[in-house]
């Protein structure tokens, strides 16, 4: 069913509206096997809505989508087997423990008990969150909630990994793992597609970079190639992020101003 | 120092505090949707009013207990029946007034008054430029606020009843000695009684406050006693209602109907009126009414000492109250130490088991611990309450017709609860999108796993409703009745579940069960409701026509829902 060399996903002049708001408009990109490919944009870009239709989850108005070669909008289910997808905002039920969590989503994607009991014991234990396999997710800080979600993507081994804003919350040490857990998923030619507001991990990670503002793709490449579009031959991805999405004059602005009020307020 | 009536001011920001901080208890794992409501509707933000309205209402209507038995006295006496046991049976009228009166203070006020005593809302205000002795007025006044009215009722309805009952025929009864003491006695009781309900009011709420403080947000502990207050509200307020019409209804059977000699009443009166709370009052103002002259010595002896011992029992407790007070405005607050359990890798495994059953699992987790959720299995059992203080004796004879109009409420509730359940059910599926949404679930078996609590629930309640009438008149025609209704609930649940996805969630190439398009939601809510209704009326309508139309329709709206389940959550 899943064909080998082409594109994991493909997405084709895709365009999405909420009412009168554009939120994703005129979109196209591919993202191969054993890619690590990120969609960088200011907030409000249409990262989310993006991907959001990429599981299907949203309905498709105009353009194609192929995940696998299926088209999500029918085929989602037979799709999401093979995808892990980490959402934005933690929304996991709140009253059951990441003990009946996780035997809810072992059970529902019938895996095998042995295996899912070593895999969740080496995540847990690399994450630290092994105390936390009892507690309410309520009760849960924000980062844990966001470690449960990032191991239930990783459980069942997909071949792509969907994750917008992964790294939200985590510490230090747990983003740190995420990164190589991605970067292995990666060597064994599994894919990943990741939304990101850090320009560092998306620089550090990512093969291809696509750069969204007010829900077109204003620019994608690899990072030489980002960089040469913005004429700014060897500086870092904030400076060619600010430059394409025209950010960097009002930054100056803001700064400026800031400067001003600051220094006006200065106790005497 | 400020004045008391600045300090009465500020307290008001901590009373509000207060409740937002009860809301939030008990809203447990739904918070967040609590937030967003609370922020829309403005009504939300005041909900103590509605509880202080019912629980002052309650106070005054139970009063008529005693009047009752107080202005029959006469009656009873001068028909010879023995004077001791007129005392008996006045007196425990009054002391089951006396008892019930703390009680619907309590039940319902206790929602808030739990709220306050956690100390979570003196916090801020120990951030505050206040004094020590301030703020401890601070907190007293903030209790005070959270049952004013109450207070004021309760103050005021015990002597208001006694003024009641003496125009009414005490008056022209008894001595003026009897009656001027007896107007007195009972505004000085009322102020003790006061005084004592209060106290108990803040030493159990603080409890509780504990309680509740002490668990973790969802824990089923706290569930627990979530849903033991509710239970007690609804029997309560239906239980009252119910008490006062029996006791209108048999206290003057009561009067006639002496079960003891004259010797075992009397002795039986005087251990009785020495117990302090609530019978030592009870007896006092009985005595009172009946004209003191017409009673044992011994039994006003008795019912004096036992109000002696009351005022002090009352000025224990509301020394306890009182420290209990000081207690919460501290800034350390006693909090139980927990011992924390050691986990360890080996403790993490994973028990797989059908997509079916994992789904009856989850929802079975959510159910029991989020408060929204557990409305669901609480509502149904309503119906059982509702036909056990249906009034059903000789003088409301319930004829065919009657017993009809019975029934075809029931179902009408049924329906609610229905729609209730559906709403319930599919709320649960948006409690973990991230979680649902990356997992690859049929729709399909989504709906198949709810099928169960079609089933379960709501016929059994509506079974348990009918059992309760078990042995009377009416019974075989209702169980029939009801039997013969048993399929169409979860035909109208599913139903109203299709209408609701249709609504809510219908796209391109499928409908999902989730609240996708949720623009002009009230409508749509509006109309589900108004869906489920009309079904449930043309199934009532059908059954008129006797029960083997029933049986078509029934037989008929499962085909039709078969074949829309195809078609809406086709196999994949
Ligand atoms: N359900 C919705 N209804 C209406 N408008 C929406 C909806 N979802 C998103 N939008 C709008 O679409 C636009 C794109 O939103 P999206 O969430 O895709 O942005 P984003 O790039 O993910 O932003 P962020 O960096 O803040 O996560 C925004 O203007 C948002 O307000
Ligand atoms: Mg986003």
């Amino acid at each position: 069913m899943i064909e080998e060399d082409r594109a994991m996903v493909s997405v084709i002049n895709l365009t999405k509206s909420f009412g009168t708001l554009v939120a994703v408009n005129d979109i196209s990109f591919e993202v191969k096997p054993g890619e690590i490919f990120g969609i960088l944009g200011p907030n409000g870009a249409g990262k989310t809505t993006t991907i959001k239709q990429i599981l299907g989850l949203l309905e498709q108005e105009q353009g194609e989508i192929r995940v696998f070669g299926l088209d999500p909008s029918t085929d989602d289910v037979e799709i999401k087997r093979n995808i892990g997808y980490v959402s934005e905002d933690p929304l996991i039920y709140k009253s059951m423990t990441p003990r009946m969590l996780f035997n809810f989503i072992a059970s529902i994607r019938g895996l095998d008990e042995i295996e899912t009991t070593k895999k969740l014991q080496y995540y847990f234990e690399s994450l630290e969150a092994v105390e936390y396999y009892d507690k309410l997710v309520a009760t849960l800080s924000r980062g844990n909630k966001q470690k449960m979600q990032v191991i239930a993507a990783l459980i069942h081994e997909p071949l792509l990994l969907i994750m917008d804003e992964p790294l939200t919350g985590l510490d230090a040490k747990s983003a740190k793992v995420v990164k190589e857990v991605l970067e292995l998923h990666k060597e064994r030619g599994g894919s990943v597609i990741f939304s990101t507001h850090i320009l560092e991990v998306a620089e550090e990670m990512c093969d291809r970079i696509a750069i969204m503002d007010r829900g077109k793709i204003i620019a994608m490449g690899t990072i030489e190639e980002l960089s040469k579009m913005a004429n700014k031959v060897g500086a870092d991805l904030e400076d060619i992020f600010l430059k394409l999405t025209n950010q960097d004059e009002s930054v100056n602005h803001i700064v400026k101003n800031l400067r001003k009020m600051i220094n006006g307020n200065k106790r005497s | 120092m400020l004045s008391n009536k600045e300090l009465y001011r500020i307290s008001k920001r901590v009373y509000r505090e207060g409740i937002l901080h009860g809301q939030l208890q008990s809203a447990g794992s739904d918070q967040a949707r609590f937030l967003e409501k609370i922020d829309k509707d403005k009504m939300q933000r005041s909900p103590d009013i509605i509880l202080k309205a019912m629980s002052a209402l309650y106070i005054f209507g139970l009063v008529t207990i005693p009047i009752f038995a107080l202005i029959t006295i006469h009656s009873t006496l001068s028909s010879g029946i023995d004077s001791n046991w007129v005392a008996f049976v006045g007196s425990l009228s009054v002391s089951g007034f006396l008892v019930m009166q703390p009680a619907v203070l309590l039940i319902f006020s206790i929602m808030f008054s739990w709220g306050i005593m956690s100390g979570g809302p003196y916090k801020w205000i120990h951030t505050l430029p206040f004094g020590k002795k301030d703020i401890e007025r601070i907190g007293f006044f903030t209790f005070l606020r959270s049952i004013n009215i109450q207070l004021i009722s309760m103050s005021l309805v015990l002597p208001a009843g006694i003024v009641v009952s003496i125009v009414l025929v005490l008056g022209s009864e008894i001595s003026v000695l009897s009656l001027v003491l007896l107007i007195i006695t009972s505004l000085l009781f009322s102020i003790i009684n006061l005084v004592f309900s209060l106290s108990l009011l803040v030493i159990i709420s603080r409890k509780m406050a504990l309680i509740m403080g002490d668990q973790e947000i969802n824990s089923r502990k706290t569930n627990i006693i979530r849903i033991v207050s509710m239970v007690l509200y609804m029997i309560v307020a239906m239980g009252v209602m119910y008490l006062i019409q029996i006791a209108i209804a048999k206290i003057p059977e009561l009067y006639v109907l002496q079960s003891w000699s004259a010797d075992t009443t009397n002795i039986l009166n005087i251990i009785l009126s020495i117990i302090p709370f609530p019978f030592a009052g009870g007896y006092l103002l009985t005595i009172l009414a009946m004209d003191f002259s017409n009673v044992n010595r011994f039994l006003l002896g008795g019912s004096i000492l036992g109000i002696i011992l009351f005022i002090f029992l009352t000025y224990f407790v509301y020394g306890k109250a009182l420290s209990t007070l000081r207690n919460i405005t501290s800034t350390e607050l006693k909090k139980y130490s927990k011992k924390k359990k050691e986990v360890f890798v080996k403790d993490i495994t994973i028990n797989t088991t059908g997509p079916t059953l994992a789904f009856l699992k989850r929802d079975f987790a959510i159910i029991t611990r989020e408060m929204s959720s557990i409305m669901i299995l609480i509502m149904p059992f309503m119906i059982p309450l509702y036909m056990l203080f249906l009034p059903m004796d000789d003088q409301m004879t319930i004829g065919p017709a009657g017993l009809s109009i019975v029934m075809i409420i029931m179902l009408f509730y049924v329906s609610m609860v229905s729609v209730m359940l559906v709403v319930g059910l599919t709320n649960i599926e948006s409690g973990g999108t991230t979680i649902t949404a990356s997992l690859p679930i049929s729709v399909r078996d989504q709906v198949k796993a709810k099928a169960p609590h079609f089933v379960g629930t709501i016929p059994l309640a509506l079974i348990v409703a009918i059992l309760v009438r078990i042995g009377t008149p009416q019974f075989t025609t209702m169980i029939s009745f009801a039997l013969a209704f048993l399929p169409v609930i979860p035909i109208i649940c599913l139903a109203s579940l299709f209408f609701k996805a249709f609504l809510f969630g219908k796209m391109k190439h499928k409908i999902v069960l989730e609240e996708i398009k949720s623009e002009k939601k009230f409508v749509k809510n509006v109309l589900v409701i108004a869906f489920t209704f009309v079904l449930m009326g043309v199934f009532v309508f059908a059954s008129a026509f006797g029960f083997l139309s029933l049986g078509i329709a029934e037989v008929v709206a499962a085909i039709l829902l078969y074949i829309a389940y195809n078609i809406m959550f086709p196999k994949q």
